[in-house]
């Protein structure tokens, strides 16, 4: 019988699943501090904010997946950035999830704000369910190694 | 879980002061509330009949709407100067493609790149589907050496029904 306590303290599975989750949010969201008018544009096209907020969800949301991927991998502040990271995830999956029922296929705005390809709102639920399962796996490992800095937790 | 929330709130105020920092430095910078239409549809493209290959790209009333936000952005009337007068979109200059100088083309174009150099994002446009002077102004500026121009096909129609900044009069604001 397998020690189940153990996947949750395993060093190496907690490394892995918070540099995987860290990474995938910094290279996320590069384009998108780079070029936020066209980031606005595809969040206005998901049709669930209000026009006025538009602008500044396009604006803070990419230096939030940013500094809380850096955070992440680094350690210190490292609690609070999986989940504000799962958080995130949670609610992309709310707004892939409405879209779908809406029968719309959206522009992802997930890695890149440069092409008008649309993206098959099922497909993107799925890999947002599986980037979920990852991140809350990295916020409940209890392991405290290979941390460059340590923080109080 | 109190630190955990501590964390969560000092990151994200991180984020919101460096992205309003960068924001106000960067020439890419976008207004923090900004003007969106009101129509659902607006991610179409309207491409006129006439377009060939190699013409600027065609760009829908969401991105017409996206380079608005933008710094650096001029857009274009194409219209004569009496459509211009009754209605524009604001902030766009007049350059009517009806009327464009043709015996003095050289130095029109270089007293143009004065107000729209060449390097910056250029969005033309007209009346909307029944007009194709857009086009042929895009493609005009684009052989003067323009290399960002967008054309938006869809034009004044397009962007007064969604309820985007407009204004009248000879002047662009």
């Amino acid at each position: 019988m397998s020690d189940t306590r153990s996947i949750w303290h395993n060093d190496y599975l907690g490394l892995v699943s918070r540099l995987a989750v860290g990474l995938i949010f910094i290279y996320a969201s590069l384009d998108k501090i780079g070029d936020p008018a066209q980031f606005a544009r595809i969040i206005y096209n998901y049709h669930l904010l209000p026009g006025q907020f538009i602008n500044l969800a396009s604006l803070i949301m990419p230096w939030v997946e940013l500094i809380c991927g850096v955070a992440l991998i680094l350690g210190p502040g490292k609690d609070g950035a999986i989940l504000v990271l799962n958080a995130l995830v949670a609610v992309f999956i709310v707004a892939i999830a409405i879209n779908l029922v809406r029968g719309v296929d959206l522009e992802c705005g997930c890695f890149t704000v440069s092409s008008k390809a649309k993206s098959n709102a099922l497909n993107l639920l799925i890999r947002d369910v599986g980037l979920l399962a990852l991140g809350l796996y990295a916020m409940f490992n209890k392991a405290t190694r290979f941390f460059l800095f340590r923080y109080p937790a | 879980m109190t630190s955990r929330i501590l964390q969560a709130s000092i990151l994200i105020l991180l984020a919101v002061a460096t992205s309003l920092t960068v924001n106000s430095l960067s020439p890419a910078g976008i207004p923090l509330i900004g003007n969106w239409p009101s129509v659902s549809d607006s991610d179409s493209v309207a491409v006129p009949p006439s377009a060939e290959e190699g013409d600027p790209p065609f760009i829908s009333l969401d991105e017409a709407a996206a380079l608005y936000q933008k710094r650096e952005v001029i857009f274009i009337d194409a219209r004569n100067p009496e459509d211009y007068i009754y209605g524009h979109i604001r902030g766009a200059i007049n350059i009517p493609y009806d009327f464009l100088p043709v015996d003095r083309l050289e130095e029109f174009w270089r007293e143009t790149v004065q107000v729209a150099p060449k390097e910056n994002d250029i969005v033309t446009y007209c009346s909307g589907l029944e007009c194709e002077s857009s086009l042929h102004l895009g493609r005009e500026m684009a052989s003067q050496g323009y290399t960002k121009i967008h054309i938006f096909y869809g034009g004044w129609r397009e962007w007064e029904r969604a309820g985007l900044p407009v204004t009248k009069g000879n002047q662009p604001e």
